[in-house]
């Protein structure tokens, strides 16, 4: 199956998303694989998907700001003198 | 053999609910760095996520006789903390503009994208640090876009890499619809993403934006 914009549109949408995490039953992936080994376009497009998960991983770590743990400890004392 | 995170939280639940600070205290150390980072996801402000973290372990500690200790700790503190962030969201800023569903759709044949050398080596992971480590700011701007249910699935499973199925659960939505929200959260960054590597950068990288 050659590259055709609506039919790869839809597979993009629908089932990329299963393929990736594993859960897209044997013979679709199949199927999948088997368009994707003839459409250039649908391939480039699998790689920056992927390259997007890389690039939202690297938003981590986040840095806490120091003291955090000390200042909710603090206000909630403030707020909260002595449990009953 | 690994100790079971849910039951170390329900025993500190037990100390905290018969008023022991103590294990208030190590509630606080266990879990005050992925709450604010949550609480970060849904308000992009540094001292907004820090007060946000705040408001979430003061109701904690004065709710936690109404938890239910058959149900996940985490998942209804998470819920905690969402909401404590969403109350803050809506005083502090009104609703940003987001994108359109449509917007989500692929564009295969934009022909702007995909061939520079740029895009390439993102595609294939072979840019360098600083121009990575733009992209990825420019992805956090990218999530902001977003309506905030895909916002939030996006930045709590790719961003925090939490397990799809406790997203699923703090959220309240099922598994099919996390997976929906996260697959079109992640094309329309992808989209984004693509435009901004597919430009061509200046010599001194990392220095600057690329123009949109």
């Amino acid at each position: 199956m050659k590259h055709d914009e609506m039919n790869c549109k839809r597979l993009i949408l629908e089932y990329l998303a299963d393929y990736e995490d594993g859960s897209m039953p044997e013979i679709d992936r199949r199927e999948l694989e088997a368009h994707l080994s003839h459409c250039p376009p649908c391939v480039t497009f699998l790689h920056s998907y992927r390259a997007t998960g890389r690039t939202l991983k690297m938003l981590k770590p986040r840095e806490v700001p120091k003291n955090l743990a000390e200042a909710v400890w603090n206000f909630v004392r403030e707020r909260c003198p002595k449990k009953s | 053999m690994a100790e079971d995170p849910n039951a170390s939280d329900l025993e500190l639940v037990r100390r905290i609910k018969r008023g022991d600070d103590q294990a208030f205290r190590e509630m606080v150390e266990r879990y005050n760095a992925r709450i604010y980072s949550l609480s970060y996801g849904v308000l992009r402000n540094r001292e907004d996520a820090e007060e946000s973290t705040q408001d979430a372990f003061l109701t904690l500690y004065r709710k936690i006789d109404t938890f239910d200790e058959s149900k996940k700790f985490f998942s209804w503190f998470y819920r905690v903390a969402l909401n404590a962030a969403y109350s803050r969201a809506r005083r502090r800023r009104p609703a940003a503009a987001t994108v359109a569903l449509d917007d989500f759709a692929p564009r295969l044949s934009d022909r702007r994208l995909g061939t520079s050398p740029e895009y390439l080596a993102w595609v294939d992971g072979t840019e360098d640090e600083v121009i990575a480590r733009d992209l990825a700011d420019r992805a956090e701007e990218f999530i902001d876009e977003l309506p905030p249910p895909y916002r939030d699935a996006i930045w709590m499973v790719d961003v925090e890499e939490m397990k799809p199925s406790d997203v699923a659960e703090i959220l309240e939505i099922s598994m099919p619809a996390l997976k929906s929200r996260l697959h079109r959260a992640r094309l329309h960054v992808r989209q984004r993403l693509a435009e901004i590597a597919s430009a061509p950068r200046e010599p001194q990288a990392g220095q600057q934006r690329v123009a949109p």
